[in-house]
């Protein structure tokens, strides 16, 4: 036997390990042959698939599939976030600014994740560094709005509340 | 006892390994976004529930940058038996940290077990860089049996679960509110609004949708009926085109009303390994001959009319 020194894996326990492991893979590659063996796996995937389901706890990637599966009703609390000009003018700041990513989901997700951790001050930061490179803005400002969302569709007056978290200046060195 | 041949899963690995190493590739400024991000964002999910805290850059770059080859390994079938579970252990670990930032995005999970399915199996006993190097054959290897079918039958059965899983959750969730009611006309609108506030695009066709809600709550029905009736595409091969047809639609239906991309079953990868895969390759195999001999004649002709031209 070769030596085992400070914590290193000696060979021959390595190599018996690797043995076993192979040794037991070929055997269930044999074993495939027989009906109640691949029953027996696909049985454990459906049970494990069905886990979270049972549990009722999203996870990846094994997920009970939650999307969109709510009844949802007509009045719908969005966060969001909007640049100010001199002017006190709102304007919309992209998906890019805003959260550094084409996917509204996880801009989205990312906004509720800094409100609900309490970091709303740094994401609002955050965003103002990157809006720098639009002179017009001169502020930002995180904020959670409720809206008739088929009346935003529909293009008609849909704001019912806003409550504003953050606010702060776009910093002026690029502008 | 149900066989299949090699080629119908090596297909099988090459249209999944190449649609997710393409996926990695471009969301790689995603993934490596995350090491920017300030370590108390983390919320833990799958593996990474675990421990409670996030990798370090260094390391998570590093697990990235043997993800892509692992996936290009696993697409050609080199050394399958060691890259194929390297690769499917590097996707789960990768995958999972980047669902462990506030954001499960849910069709990643198709594609990641479907990769963990294959990896164990012999998928590269056929058009692969082992089989042309006559690695990895065992005896018979070359014909049908049933090690090919398994894990196709496997992934299929994992694809209707899913399905089935979806359905089931919005009768949990929804109950018949989201059937009959107005859910669905509600999603639409919502998904539109919170793209737009955010000052992203929505879908051309939502306010259409919203406008003549009547068309919602048969399609609401319809989702359903196509998520619980998965398992019919395990029963016969009319059922099953019936059924992929039908899902397909569905998620054509979720692009165009909700602009959410469900990549995987909407360039049919999802559904691949329920069909008899090698024939897509002897189809592109006769193309070959067909386009070469084309090729040839027009060449042939080109250089009549050159010859012609010159005299």
């Amino acid at each position: 036997m070769s030596p085992s020194v400070g914590g290193v894996i000696d060979d021959d326990r390595l190599l018996a390990s690797a043995t076993i492991v192979t040794m037991g893979w070929s055997r269930a590659q044999l074993q495939l042959e027989r009906r109640w063996f691949r029953a027996t796996i696909l049985a454990v995937v459906v049970l494990l698939l069905s886990l979270p389901v049972v549990r009722d706890e999203d996870d990846f990637p094994l997920s009970t599939y939650p999307m969109y599966a709510t009844a949802r009703g007509d009045e719908v609390s969005l966060v969001t976030a909007w640049g100010r000009d001199s002017n006190g003018q709102r304007g919309e700041l992209g998906l890019g600014i805003i959260g550094s990513s084409d996917d509204p989901l996880i801009v989205a997700g990312e906004l509720r994740s800094s409100i609900r951790a309490g970091e709303v001050a740094d994401r609002c930061r955050e965003i103002a560094d990157r809006a720098s490179v639009d002179s017009s803005i001169v502020s930002i400002e995180i904020a959670t709005e409720r809206h008739d969302v088929v009346a935003h569709t529909l293009s008609r007056p849909s704001l019912i509340t806003r409550t504003v978290h953050a606010e702060c200046p776009v910093p002026e060195n690029d502008r | 006892m149900t066989v299949a041949p090699p080629e119908r899963l090596a297909v099988f690995r090459i249209l999944l390994g190449s649609f997710v190493t393409a996926y990695l590739v471009i969301r790689l400024p995603v993934f490596i976004e995350l090491t920017s991000r300030e370590t108390n964002r983390f919320d833990p999910a799958g593996l990474f529930r675990l421990g409670d805290a996030p990798l370090g850059a260094g390391l998570y770059l590093a697990l990235i940058g043997l993800t892509i080859p692992a996936g290009i390994a696993f697409t050609v079938g080199w050394r399958f038996r060691f890259t194929g579970p390297t690769f499917a252990v590097l996707l789960l670990v990768v995958t999972s940290y980047r669902s462990s930032w506030g954001q499960l995005l849910h069709f990643e999970n198709l594609m990641v077990l479907h990769v963990m399915v294959l990896a164990p199996f012999r998928a590269a006993d056929a058009w692969s860089l082992d089989a042309l190097r006559g690695e990895d054959r065992v005896a018979g290897g070359a014909s049908p049996h049933v090690r090919y079918h398994f894990p196709l039958q496997l992934a299929s059965v994992i694809v209707v679960v899913t399905y089935v899983l979806a359905g089931i959750a919005k009768l949990r969730y929804g109950g018949l509110d989201w059937v009959r009611g107005d859910s669905l006309r509600n999603h639409i609108a919502y998904a539109a609004a919170r793209v737009e506030l955010l000052g992203g695009n929505s879908s051309p066709f939502a306010a259409f949708a919203v406008r003549n809600a009547w068309i919602l709550p048969p399609a609401a029905v319809a989702s359903i009926v196509i998520e619980l009736g998965a398992p019919l595409a395990l029963i016969s091969k009319r059922t099953r085109n019936a059924w992929v047809a039908l899902a397909w639609l569905m998620h054509a239906g979720i692009l165009a009303l909700m602009l959410i991309v469900f990549p995987s079953p909407l360039l049919l990868i999802a559904f691949a390994p329920m069909f008899e895969l090698e024939r897509l390759a002897e189809c592109l195999g006769r193309a070959r001959p067909r386009l070469s001999s084309q090729r040839n004649s027009t060449q042939q002709r080109l250089r009549r009319r050159r010859t012609r031209s010159s005299t």
